[in-house]
């Protein structure tokens, strides 16, 4: 589903290099966690993968269900079915997380050749997405992430995530900032829409995310490129041993 | 710790009200009363300055003559009579005048002692260890001693008065002064520019970082004179220089008048940071007497990449009115303007910054912070624009204000002009008083009133402190305290 | 102030066009031509005005006119966005009443009347030293006057409308009074709408709340392309009353609006807002004077300006805090779009505080679309002009929160979203 090859990405602003040759095939229906420390350029990775301003793709190919996917503006990669959960969900005055929605499911459907959803048919979706993750109606009232705490953030992510029912779903550091019980649901919401034909990366730093969502394929990204591979034992020698042997071994 | 430190340093310095009130009898030469095109000349001889120098001054004389006084400022004061008024005042002389510290009139010296201003280079500021800092006293119109010029001759770096600039430098003085605040750029500072009598000149080579802090210290000590000094800061391409600079005046009933000029220019990559505590005398709590502070300085943020920040504490002055400037010219310039402004008694101040952008990426800071007491206005104006070329400027402006008392008034007078959509501003101001709440925390737990305030006041205005070099921090939090004195009850 | 020595052809027209008139209403024009013949019109050296030089503007004269209308009144009357909200109307065609297409409200207790039709002189307030004001008092043909009896109320909406459309270059002017006695309330609509020849319209509106009263004003300003649009809105309020004003300023070549609010009571609120929607060369000064008299007053101003093309927005705004006006609560915001490289957005809020327990603040900004907003829409897969739609269309809508009738906030959303879509 997304082939990644040779990545050099670095950032416009002062031509600093930050990705140095990443290499990743994710398969649909596998779940990928991409560990790494701080620095490593996890996030860059994501931002590239959805196509944020800022970052200049120096080398190398990214392709998406045979397409190319650096080609594509951030809006097409979201209607050809990739989804980012970002690390801090932006917040967005004055508009209803409702209608935020609602324009974001019809537009990728629109840019797919599908109709639009009736306003009932969308209501009766977030509805029930939203009662599995425990989002409630009052929020969904609410401006976009305007006043959410941490928590309700990434819950909120999550539920975009289930509504829009992406194909590839990369997901920054959602554990960030999150209590155990909050993690918990968050977990139990991504592990419900895993899928064979859905493919998914999980970015972070700790292992303990991956208690909740298992991994099918650990990858170690240090000083911008992918170090070492494994299955999910590799988070685990990870979290007794920590970064350091990687950082050494990248320079 | 530090806030015991402030209380008990306020305890001290409640006795003396103005302390650098007190006057030094010296014999001076003057310049007979009023202007005219004779005391231009007569100023330029007593320099020895050369043709071009007299004819510039000149020049300004004459665009001074057409001009009238701005009134746009929420100052209220009579009518200056400009010919009633000294334009040169020296301390008199033997010869040719001191050549080293050794030959200053050991008065003189002593007037610096007091005010805390070491003139002897084995000396450091009062109550700064191991800070070392080069000192250009002025008195009245002249300089009266430069200190540690031969070791940062040695440096490149040139510190000394304009006036011997104009002699020894007439190349850098030729192509700078003026290209910032030109000859008749306002109605003070065309009068500045003809007969402006002394004031600092620094100029730091390519690539020197000046390896210690530059100082003037300016005292006012004649009866009705004015003070019109000139100071010109160049910084070459990635030079830095930190320049301080101190202003005090005696006591007396009439009103004094202070016009200066301060030009700066930074090319590419430079870096200036001038500091100001503006102390000089601020009248009674009547209103009686004072100086008449109308200044002018601006920065020239040529070069790109070149930064400027000004710094400035003014609790002196009957009354204020003072712009210290950016034009950020050069891409990715920086101009940064920290400011507390302390009015008291029937203080008058009106002042703020202009930022003008015009380089792309250039970005500005403002963090203003005003306090007014007593029966004193306390007005902040500025302006920052962006112009269709500056892409991407950026400025954050923070102006805050606090009353004390019910008779005073803060003002806020932000000028924002933004003509491209590139260009980011954000503008906050605030108006507040001394809550009920703070002071009575601050009276339970046992400090008087007047302490509280200092103290609060002190928080208040710690944002634009911390900017300031160290040997300022400690004189400015003191001065706060004695300024704010009578303040409440 | 003294007026420049070489008179513009716009200056002459007003002063060689004067005629006091044998009405009631001659001693108000005589006042105001007086007080315009000392300013004459207002220029840059004035600070109020140093970015609206009308003397520069309005290059040609336009002589105070009155009627003799052309082109489809009717098509501009249906295109009123308020009509149907509002319960009762009143007409004005180039300052001229049109009995026609006014509707005037049967209760005893609401008293609306032309200024024309009225058999006795009608309190006309004190003459600002404003030059806008002096030109409306001298040139003033007709208005609305409304007066609610004390106690009783007149929540259905009143919409006063203003349809200006004239071949030759004309000033038209009017002047409303809104007086609402003691615990009165009323909401009032005014429509402004023009053709597309140039002309200056000229509209004051005074508002007078007693003790307890409250108003709810929302105007729109949607006059023709080519026009200038001049205004004042003076608001004197007494104690414990509220008044809620908005405006909409889509309009006009040029556009100078002022309001003068004075807090003459205590525990008295006013919200004054507004947005602009510019693009073209237009040209929008608005300018606020919020003077806090007594102690205990809540004021609020936000401003939310989009400007595209190169178009200028311009919002000046001053809270003045008296001596006695302790416990003042006074916040302003202006918050400006710019949606082209070429358009330019300038502000002076102002503060001149003399009491010392007050809250009081301003904040401007002033930029283009951020860009981590759009890069999370369009992360979902929404286009760019659609995510950039939603997100301009966001920031306006916060300003409309201030208006309490919903089908109103309907309208004003719908208005902006008409905009956004003609871009």
């Amino acid at each position: 589903m997304l082939e990644i090859k040779n990545l050099h990405v670095s950032v416009e602003e002062d031509n600093k290099a930050i990705l140095n040759g990443v290499d990743l095939t994710v398969n649909a229906g596998e779940v990928h966690a991409i560990m790494g420390p701080n620095g490593s350029g996890k996030s860059t990775l994501s931002y590239v993968l959805a196509g944020k301003d800022g970052y200049e793709v120096t080398d190398g190919s990214v392709t998406y269900m045979g397409k190319d996917l650096l080609e594509m503006a951030p809006d097409e990669r979201a209607a050809e079915g990739v989804f980012l959960a970002f690390q801090y969900p932006i917040e967005i005055p004055g508009v209803a997380t409702m209608q935020f929605l609602k324009v974001a499911l019809n537009s990728q459907r629109l840019a797919r050749g599908e109709g639009e959803l009736s306003t009932p048919d969308f209501m009766r979706l977030v509805k029930s997405r939203a009662e599995t993750l425990k989002v409630n109606q009052d929020m969904l009232k609410r401006p976009v992430n305007v006043g959410f705490s941490g928590g309700e953030k990434k819950r909120a992510e999550i539920l975009q995530m289930a509504v829009l029912e992406p194909s590839l779903c990369i997901l920054d550091e959602t554990d960030s900032g999150l209590d155990i019980d909050a993690l918990r649901v968050v977990a139990e919401g991504v592990n419900a829409l895993r899928s064979p034909d859905r493919a998914m990366v999980v970015i972070t730093h700790y292992q303990r995310l991956l208690d909740y969502i298992v991994p099918d394929h650990v990858h170690v990204l240090s000083k911008g490129r992918i170090v070492k591979s494994g299955g999910k034992e590799l988070a685990q020698e990870l979290e007794k041993d920590g970064y350091a042997n990687y950082s050494d071994e990248a320079a | 710790m530090a806030d015991v430190e402030t209380i008990e340093r306020v305890r001290e310095i409640e006795v003396d009200k103005y302390k650098y009130g007190f006057e030094t009898e010296l014999e001076s030469e003057l310049a007979p009363k009023g202007l005219n095109e004779d005391i231009v000349k007569f100023i330029s001889a007593k320099k020895g300055e050369p043709d071009w120098m007299l004819e510039w001054r000149l020049e300004a004389y004459a665009r001074w003559r057409q001009m009238t006084e701005p009134t746009w400022a929420k100052v209220d004061y009579p009518k200056i009579d400009f010919e009633d008024l000294y334009y040169y005042a020296a301390p008199k002389v033997q010869g040719d005048g001191p050549k080293s510290l050794d030959e200053v009139d050991p008065e003189l010296l002593r007037t610096y002692e007091k005010l805390g201003i070491p003139l002897k280079e084995q000396e450091v500021l009062a109550g700064v260890e191991g800070a070392r800092v080069a000192v250009d006293a002025v008195f009245d119109s002249v300089s009266v001693v430069t200190t540690f010029k031969e070791e940062l001759a040695k440096a490149g770096v040139i510190f000394c008065p304009i006036s011997e600039a104009v002699r020894e430098h007439p190349e850098l003085v030729k192509k700078y002064l003026g290209s910032v605040v030109p000859q008749a750029d306002n109605f003070y500072a065309a009068l500045n520019s003809a007969v402006f009598s002394d004031g600092s000149f620094v100029y730091i080579p390519e690539g020197v970082r000046c390896p210690m802090e530059l100082s003037t210290y300016f005292r006012i000590n004649e009866k009705n004179t004015g003070q019109f000094e000139r100071t010109l800061i160049i910084a070459d391409k990635g030079s830095y220089v930190s320049y301080l600079e101190g202003c005090t005046a005696p006591m007396r009933d009439e009103n004094q008048l202070h016009a200066a000029v301060v030009e700066l220019v930074a090319l590419d990559d430079a870096e200036i940071k001038y500091s100001t505590v503006q102390n000089w005398y601020p009248g009674d709590s009547e209103g009686k007497g004072g100086i008449y502070n109308f200044v002018t300085k601006r920065a020239d943020c040529r070069g790109h990449h070149s930064k400027v920040s000004w710094t400035q504490v003014e609790t002196g002055s009957a009354i204020t009115w003072k712009y210290p400037s950016c034009i950020l010219r050069g891409d990715n310039s920086r101009g940064e303007f920290y400011s507390i402004a302390i009015s008291n008694g029937k203080q008058q101040v009106d002042s703020g910054t202009k930022m003008i952008h015009l380089g792309k990426n250039s970005s500005s800071r403002i963090i203003s912070k005003g306090i007014a007491a007593g029966r004193s206005d306390n007005t902040y104006r500025g302006l920052v624009s962006a112009h269709r070329k500056a892409t991407n400027a950026r400025n954050f402006t923070q102006c805050d204000s606090l009353l004390i008392g019910d008779r005073c008034g803060a003002h806020t007078v932000p000028y924002i002009e933004a003509k491209t959509s590139t260009a980011q501003f954000e503008h906050e101001a605030t108006t507040s008083k001394i809550s009920d709440d703070q002071m009575f925390y601050c009276q339970a737990r046992g400090l008087n009133e007047e302490e509280a305030v200092a103290l609060i006041v002190n928080g208040f205005v710690r944002d634009v402190i911390q900017q300031l070099p160290m040997e300022f921090m400690a004189e400015t939090q003191r001065l706060i305290g004695i300024s704010l004195e009578g303040s409440v009850g | 102030m003294a007026i420049a020595t070489q008179k513009t052809a716009a200056e002459t027209a007003y002063l060689e066009g004067f005629d006091a008139g044998g009405d009631w209403l001659a001693a108000e024009r005589q006042k105001g031509f007086d007080a315009f013949a000392v300013t004459g019109l207002p220029h840059r050296r004035m600070e109020d005005w140093k970015w609206t030089d009308l003397r520069q503007l309005i290059g040609k004269a336009y002589p105070p006119a009155k009627g003799g209308a052309v082109g489809d009144i009717d098509a501009l009357a249906a295109k009123c966005p308020l009509k149907d909200i509002a319960r009762g109307h009143l007409t004005f065609v180039n300052g001229e009443y049109d009995a026609g297409r006014s509707q005037l409200p049967a209760s005893g207790d609401v008293e609306v009347t032309a200024l024309s039709t009225a058999s006795s002189a009608l309190p006309i307030g004190e003459t600002a030293a404003d030059p806008i004001d002096g030109l409306n008092r001298a040139y003033v043909t007709d208005g609305a006057f409304i007066r609610i009896k004390a106690g009783s109320n007149a929540d259905a909406p009143l919409e006063l409308v203003f349809i200006n459309s004239s071949r030759a270059e004309a000033t038209f002017t009017t002047r409303n009074v809104i007086e609402l006695e003691d615990g009165a309330s009323a909401t009032v609509f005014e429509t402004h709408m023009g053709g597309h020849d140039a002309y200056v319209s000229n509209s004051v509106t005074e508002v007078r709340l007693g003790n307890g009263a409250r108003l709810d004003r929302v105007k729109l300003q949607m006059e023709g392309a080519a026009s200038y649009h001049l205004s004042n809105l003076k608001a004197d309020l007494g104690a414990e009353a509220k008044l809620q004003d908005f405006t909409l300023t889509m309009g006009s070549a040029t556009t100078r609006q002022q309001g003068f609010i004075t807090f003459n009571g205590e525990h008295t609120d006013a919200t004054v807002s507004g947005a602009f929607l510019l693009n073209r060369k237009q040209h929008n000064d608005t300018r606020l004077v919020v003077d806090h008299k007594v102690p205990n007053c809540v004021s609020r101003e936000l401003f939310k300006c989009v400007m595209d093309d190169e178009a200028r927005g311009i919002f000046q705004g001053k809270v003045i805090v008296r001596q006695d006006a302790q416990k003042t609560d006074g916040k302003q915001s202006s918050h400006a779009l710019l949606l082209s490289p070429t358009a330019e957005f300038d502000a002076k809020p102002e503060l001149e505080i003399y009491a010392d327990d007050v809250v009081c603040g301003h904040g401007a900004t002033s930029g283009d679309l951020d860009e981590n907003l759009l890069f999370y829409l369009r992360a979902r897969g929404i286009p760019e002009k659609k995510a950039k739609s939603m997100l301009i269309s966001a920031f306006v809508a916060e300003s409309f929160d201030d208006v309490d009738n919903e089908a109103v906030r309907d309208v004003l959303k719908d208005l902006a979203d008409s905009w956004l879509a003609a871009r």
